[in-house]
Order: structure tokens, then sequence, then C-alpha cells
């Protein structure tokens, strides 16, 4: 990888040089790469997995607290988003060719095809303090748009002045999260409703004399859901990749912002556990979507 | 091939201009769905409306998008003839946002082109060859499809060591052909089954003159309708890049553009349309290969012209 | 008392992106109580669409422009959505073509043979699945499989567990739409022997809707004959097999071999079923007809009564009238 790592630990100047050796003889960073690679998977599986450049503090410990928030943003905006556009999805598909279709299929389109970076700075610009909005609508809300919680309420507590602050200041960053992965959701619902609406099974439905909503709810969506959560599952590392934009824009410091912190200062260590995460982390939706698509379709068995 | 004599039937038209014939046929045919198809010409207008701003840049913007303006010094807010302001250095926005388009869409382009000739190559492999080579490939392709995108073209970005214009294109496009690839695959299995493939086979034709002359010209359509969607997630990714710093230093970007007013706080200091205007320029160029892409894939595939 | 189902004059559209598709014309025909009537022709010619809308169940870009469904003296075409629910099921049912997926593959065959139960007489959930026990062992399936999905049964049974389905409501009337195609000869004969001990022993009416003339001729009282969309002939099974009147039904009957006749290769009628958006002028099938003259061309013979039961549409028969022209009816685009 490029860059001497050292150098951004240690200032380049000959006074530190017995400190930046024992460093890099600490860090390992005297041997050759591929050694260091061996030595590096070899800690992977004795659950040592070094130690951050920057911090000098064990990576697992500065991940898992990112971790949490991470999960926090992620989780919140996924149940969101799965909600929301699956009833969108469904909606538009009973509706197909409908205005409603039209309209939202147009905005998912459009929402699909947008920076999620770029939506983070306009919802910050048109929530934040003294906002244009604010100016001219009356009530406009002020929302947070950075952090966690607000800095005054440091260090965390578990109390319900904590929680309601943190839960506001998560508001944008999940709605913005929400919103750029919607669209995938509900388009994706709405086809693959339509293509089970042109199933045999759905006539037989209607023509037991079910009501729409009866034939929807019993028929069409059970048979809908499963490749939806093939699809969520696979579009986990999407949806982990729309995170890290939010949580730099927001500085929701969370995996992500510590990504782009960690490349600039070339903290290798750091990264390389992040990728291990966010490898893990696919795996294990996968494999939870394996075990949802057990129970929601029995024509699939463990084979 | 082996030796197969083709026996001349006077007044029969030979096999390849038939062939050439029904494929322009094709062709003509797709051509007229387009025109009559308004998802179709709305995201094609809109493709060429941002065309005709990449290649006119140098006479339509006012000014050149990387030397300060004479007139007025950096952060100006819009009016007059600078309508978006000036940048920190002072550099008009207007101009660089015009400018923008260039990188966007070619990096979007050539991008897409490396990730759909990896993509294809591949799922053309992975699906006519089949068996173990198959199995390897696309467990192989999960991999890379799990792995988050992002972190990946960090990674690779990092290891090329080397971002200019080539190298962001072989970023995006080296981390993108893993979806191409099993669309390719899945369309190729179907192929496979079809007549012609086993006609092709009884008449003594080798693996690679059905692959290329059968399977790849009728996979071809599909192939391009993806490599459109392709495109727009490649300008997406540009932009992404180029926010976190990692894209083009020495060309404007839109996402570059962006970052710059982030970076200087363009919403608190009254200059909004630093932000908005590249970005909105990301989402209509996005929106257009979206529709384009969408309207051609319904086109071409039957599956989907049934709903 | 009325005839359990009176069909008269049904025309049915579709709308296309290509144009509006005439499926079904002037469709006529009755289906009298614990009767049997037949619907023959090749495929694409207006069968399915007529089952679909005698339930109401056409898809959305179709419609009933006009003619009547009385069904026990109530037309049903003017029948509001809401409570056209209440008759479906409860009153005629369906079984459809292909049992694989005519069942919801993520259900439990009992529950989609109890929803309407439950649905239609508001009975318990016990008392719904007790009873869909007894309709599977009525089709010859153990109430054992009450819990299995449908892709654990073969095809053979899948249509049983439909046609129990059909049953569950104790309906008047049963469309049967190809309940036998897609199975193999033995499984064919065995669900036409048990749709025929059903209608008997429940005294049910029965469409049943087929391309194969050898399934309707077991089966069957009456016959109607369909092409393109339009009723070509229609009467008694034998009659109708015996002694065909319309060209269109002589070459349908003359397309199966007869084993115990002379062996000779079934004839084939030349050409294929005309589009259905542009129909030709005249009587429908006189492009692929070998007795078509001059008239033919130019005026459609109407469906008249031959002799007591029988009617064809056929101006080879000197008393059938021509259909007088239509009026012209404005259609909002």
């Amino acid at each position: 990888m490029p860059g001497d790592p050292s150098l951004s630990i240690i200032p380049r100047d000959p006074k530190f040089r017995g400190l930046r050796d024992y460093m890099i003889s600490f860090f390992g960073l005297d041997r050759p790469q591929w050694e260091q690679f061996v030595i590096y998977l070899q800690r992977l599986f004795t659950l040592d997995w070094g130690v951050s450049y920057q911090d000098h503090r064990p990576v697992a410990d500065i991940l898992f607290h990112d971790l949490g928030w991470t999960l926090l943003l992620v989780g919140t905006s996924t149940i969101i988003t799965i909600l929301i556009g699956i009833a969108v999805g469904a909606y538009s598909a009973v509706r197909r060719g409908k205005a409603f279709d039209f309209v939202s299929t147009g905005i998912g389109i459009f929402l699909y095809g947008m920076p999620i970076f770029w939506l983070g700075l306009v919802l910050q610009s048109a929530f934040r303090k003294n906002s244009v909005f604010q100016t001219w609508i009356p009530g406009w809300p002020a929302l947070p748009t950075s952090g966690y919680y607000d800095d005054r309420l440091i260090p965390w507590n578990w109390d319900i002045v904590h929680l309601a602050d943190a839960g506001l200041h998560l508001l944008l960053p999940a709605l913005t999260l929400s919103l750029g992965t919607l669209a995938g959701i509900s388009l994706v619902m709405r086809n693959s409703l339509i293509d089970v609406m042109t199933e045999d099974f759905v006539t037989t439905a209607r023509a037991k004399g079910l009501s729409p909503r009866q034939v929807l709810r019993r028929h069409i969506l059970p048979n809908g859901l499963p490749p939806m959560v093939s699809l969520i599952a696979l579009d986990i590392a999407f949806i982990l990749g729309g995170a890290y934009q939010v949580e730099v824009i927001f500085r929701y410091q969370g995996i992500g912002f510590r990504t782009i912190e960690a490349i600039g200062s070339l903290d290798y260590p750091l990264l390389q556990f992040i990728i291990v995460i966010g490898g893990v982390a696919v795996v294990l939706a996968n494999l939870l979507s394996d075990f949802l698509l057990l129970w929601l379709d029995p024509r699939i068995k463990i084979s | 091939m082996g030796t197969v004599d083709v026996v001349k039937v006077p007044g029969a038209i030979s096999p390849f201009r038939a062939r050439a014939t029904v494929v322009s046929r094709r062709m003509q045919d797709i051509g007229l769905q387009v025109f009559h198809n308004k998802t179709a010409m709305a995201g094609l207008i809109i493709l060429l409306f941002f065309t005709f701003l990449a290649v006119a840049a140098p006479l339509i913007a006012p000014y050149s998008p990387l030397t300060a303006v004479p007139d007025v010094g950096p952060l100006t807010l819009p009016g007059g003839v600078h309508p978006f302001g000036t940048n920190q250095f002072g550099y008009d926005i207007y101009s660089q946002v015009i400018w923008g388009t260039q990188i966007s869409l070619l990096v979007g382009v050539l991008a897409a082109g490396v990730a759909s000739v990896i993509g294809t190559a591949v799922g053309l492999i992975s699906g006519f060859v089949g068996g173990w080579i198959d199995e390897v490939i696309m467990r192989f392709n999960d991999v890379v499809l799990s792995i988050p995108w992002l972190v990946l073209m960090i990674v690779v970005a990092a290891r090329l060591n080397y971002l200019d214009l080539a190298g962001i294109i072989l970023v995006i496009g080296l981390t993108g052909w893993s979806v191409t690839a099993r669309v390719v695959r899945s369309q190729v299995l179907s192929l496979k089954e079809r007549m012609f493939v086993e006609r092709g086979r009884m008449i003594g034709s080798s693996n690679a003159h059905i692959l290329l002359r059968h399977i790849f010209p009728n996979a071809f359509p599909l192939i391009f309708a993806n490599t459109i969607l392709t495109v727009a997630i490649s300008i997406l990714s540009e932009s992404v890049l180029a926010f976190l710093n990692l894209s083009v230093k020495s060309n404007v970007s839109w996402g570059r553009i962006i970052a710059e007013a982030y970076q200087h706080d363009a919403l608190t200091i009254g200059m909004a349309a630093w932000i908005i205007v590249p970005g909105l320029c990301i989402v209509f160029l996005v929106f257009g290969f979206y529709l384009f892409g969408y309207a051609l894939d319904e086109i071409l595939n039957p599956r989907l012209r049934r709903r | 008392m009325p005839a359990l189902l009176e069909v008269r004059d049904l025309t049915i559209e579709f709308r296309t992106k290509a144009g509006i598709v005439h499926a079904v014309e002037g469709a006529s025909f009755n289906v009298e109580r614990g009767e049997a009537m037949g619907l023959a022709g090749e495929s694409g010619c207006g069968k399915t669409t007529t089952a679909l809308a005698l339930m109401r169940l056409l898809p959305y870009n179709g419609r009933i422009v006009r003619g009547s469904i009385s069904f026990e003296g109530r037309d049903l075409v003017p029948v509001p959505e809401d409570s056209m629910r209440a008759i479906r099921w409860k009153e005629m049912s369906i079984v459809f073509q292909g049992a694989m997926n005519s069942l919801n593959p993520v259900q439990r065959v009992g529950r989609q043979i109890a929803e309407p139960i439950m649905l239609h007489e508001e009975a318990e959930p016990e008392a719904s699945f007790k009873r869909a026990g007894d309709l599977l062992e009525l089709v010859g399936i153990s109430r054992n499989r009450l819990n299995d999905y449908p892709h654990e049964f073969s095809g053979g049974m899948r249509q049983r567990v439909m046609i129990a389905m059909a049953l569950a409501c104790n309906p008047k009337l049963v469309i049967a739409d190809e309940p036998v195609t897609a199975l193999d000869v033995m499984i064919q004969a065995q669900i036409l022997d048990l749709l025929e001990r059903l209608r008997r022993e429940l005294h049910l009416a029965m469409i049943l809707i087929s391309h194969d003339l050898s399934v309707l001729a077991d089966t069957c009282e009456q016959v109607t004959i369909m092409y393109a969309g339009k009723t070509m002939e229609s009467g008694k099974t034998m009659d109708l097999f015996t002694d065909p009147k319309h060209p269109y039904t002589q070459g349908l009957v003359g397309a199966f071999p007869d084993i115990r006749g002379p062996r000779n290769m079934p004839e084939a009628i030349p050409g294929d079923v005309p589009s259905l958006i542009s129909p030709p002028s005249g009587c429908v099938f006189h492009p692929r007809c070998k007795f078509a003259f001059d008239r033919c061309t130019k005026a459609e013979p109407a469906l008249t009564e031959l002799s007591v039961g029988r009617r064809a549409a056929c101006f080879l028969y000197p008393q059938v009238t021509e259909v007088p022209p239509r009026p012209i009816v404005i259609t909002e685009v």
C-alpha cells in the first residue's frame, strides 16, 4: 500500500529517530509485506486485531464503539426503508399504470440517481438553524445536523434526556439514508409483485371472492417477499456504502466516518479491520436472509 | 470449422446476407420502438443535452474552469456575469459546472465500458462453459459483489496509487462488473438452450464460433441496455470518490465542485447554488441514463415486455 | 324456471398497445342445472376469456362491451364488484388450466381449501378445516395431507386438490378450464372420471373447456364450438360429432383419428386462427374454409337454429341469415 504510515505517526524530525525506529519495529513495518500479511492473518484468528497507528488503542475497541452507532443508523433506516418501500412498491404494483404508479416510479428513479452525500447536504441545509425555509415558513423545524448527541450532554448516560437527544440527532442521517436506499427497494418490490400478479393462483384467489386487499395480503405479498429478502441482503453492501457517505456528511462518528479518517491518516490496521467487518456484515446479512427465506418459502429445503 | 460445402441455390441469398438483413431489420425495429417510447425519448433528450454541454464546453463556458477570473476575487456571491459566484480560488463556478460535464460523462461511459467488457467476458465464459469453472467464477463474483463497494473502491484506489483520469476509470470499472457478469450469464444460459445453438453444433461449429457468432450477437442488445445502466452507477461512483477527495485532481468534476463547496460552507455563506447546481446536474444526467436504460431494457427484454 | 346460466350476445374486448382485440363476439349459450356443457375450439379463440368473463374476472384491460350473463335469472354484467365477490366461488367456481400455478405455492393446501369456506360461510376455522379434509377425501386424497404444500403433490394430485377447492362452497356451477391439459393420458382419464362422478353425485352444472374434442365427447351433453371469438355451432354432443354441420366443426372432428375406423391420416385444417385485432370481413372462418363462396367474404352468418337444439352459423344452410349490421358504437378513447 502506498505511503509510509510511520511518517504520519511521528514527525520527520531527527530527534524522534529512536522513537520512530521503535514504532516501526513495534508495528512490524520493517518486515517484508507478505510477512506482515501472514502475521496479520495469524493475529486475525487469535482475536488480536492490531493497534491503531493513530489512536494507539486496539482497533477492536475503537471499532466496536463505532459499530454500535453505525448499526443504530443502518438498522433504523433499513427498517424504515423496508416498511415504506414495501408499502409504496405494493401500492404502485396494484395501481399499475395509474397516476400513483407513474409518480412514485418517477420519483423512485429520480431518488435512485441521487448521490447520497448530496441528498444529505441538501437535507442538512433545509433543516439547519436559520435555514432559508425557516425564514419563509413559520414553524419550519430545525434539526441537529451533526454528531450522535449534543456535545453539552457528554458523557453518555442511559437516561431519557440522552436517548431523546440521540433520537433527534438520528433523524436526519436516518432520513437521508432511507431516502437514498428506498427507491431500490420499492422499484424492485413493484416489479416483483407485478410478476406475481400474473400468476394463475392470483386469479384463483380473486375467483374465490377475496377482496383486492385480501388477495394482496394473503396471496401476492407472501410470494413477492422471498425475492425481496435476498435482494435486501445483496443490497447490504450498497446500504453500507450509503451509510459511509451519510456519516461523513453528518459527522456521525461510526465506521464510515472512521474509514475516511483512517484513509487520511493511512491507519492500515484500522482500515484492514474495517474491511473485515464489512465482509462479516455482508456474510451475516446473507446468512440471515437464507434463514428468513427458509421460513418464508416452503419450497426451499436445507440441502 | 470443418469443410462444409455450401450448396448454392440459384436465386437464394447467402446465409450471411440473410443474417445481415435480419440483424439490420432487428436494429431498425428497435430504433423505431425507441422512437415511439416516451420514456426512452425523454432519457435520450436529457443525454443529448448533456453530451452537447460536454462537447461544446469550450464554446459555451465563458471562463476557463481552472483559472481565476480577472474581474472579481474568490468566494464572490452569485450575480451578474458569475451566475453561481466564484469559488475559493476565484474560479467561475458556472464555467466549472459546464466543464465538469466532460469528466462525469467521460468517466461514466469509459468506466462502464471497462465494467461491461469484463462483465461480459466473465458472464459469457461462465455461462457457456458451465461446470466447475462456472461455479468458481460465480462464487468469486459473489465475494466481489458482497464487499461494500465504497470500501472496495477506496482500497483499489489506494492500491493503484495513480489517480489520474485512467486510474479513476479503472477503479470504477474494476469494481463494477459483477452485476453485468450475472446478467450476461443468465442470458447465455437461456440462449444456450435455444434451437439455433443446437443447430450450430450439428453442422460442426466450434465453441468459439457459437459463442461469438450466435450467442454474443443475440445477447448484445441486453448487454448494451445493461451498460447504459452501469454508466449511471459509474457516474454516481465518480461523484462519491470526488466528494471524498479520491478522484482526479487535475480536472474539474461535479463531485469535486460539491466537495469544495462543502468544505467552504457554501450554504452558510449564501452560495447554495455552488452545491445545488452540480448536484442537480448529477441527478439529471443519471436520471437520463436510467430512463433510457430502463426503456431499452423493457424493449429488448421480452419477459419484461409481457408485463 | 330460467336456465341456470344463459349467456346472450356476450362481447369482450381487450385494449392493447397494438389495438383493440375483439376476443369474444356475440357468444350465446345455455347451461341447465346439473348439465355439462363443453366449450371447444383451437387455442386463442376466446374460450378462457369467456370463462373469466362469466365470473367477471377479466384482466384490467379487458371489458364486457355487450351482452348479458344471466345466472338464475339475474344478469351478472351490471352487478357491482362488491356484490360480485359474494357470488364468486359460492355460486360458481373455476378450475384452471395447469394445476401447477393455480395453487399458491407458499400456502398449505388445507388453508387454501378452507379459505373460501371461512370467507363465504363465515365458518369457524376448525369446522372449515374439517370440511377441507372431507373434500380432500372426496377427491381421493388422504386428509393427512392438509398440511402439505402444493409442490409436495404430483400434477394429477394438484388438480384433484384444485377440484376439491372448487367444491368447497357447494357451488351450482363449476367451470373447468382445460382441467386435464398437461397431464398424462392415464391421469387425464382419472380426473375426467372424478369430475363426471362428482357432477352426478352433487348435481353440479359444469362448463368444460378444452381444445381436445375427445375430452368433451364422454362428459358433456351439449357442446359449443368457438372460433376466433365467435360461436360457430352448438348442439347435443352426439349429434354434433356424428353429423357436424359447420365446416369448422367438420374440420375439428376430422382432425381426430378414429381408432376404430380406417387408418387415415387425420386431416388438418390449413391456416391459423386470424388476428383478433383486425378479423377478416364476413365469416371469420372463410379464409380457411374449403367451401367458402362469395357471400362468406362479404356478410357474416348469424347463429341460426337448424333443428331443435342445433344451431350453426354458416351460409351453406339456406335458413342461415346474415347478422344485421351492428350500429356503430362510438367508444370513448
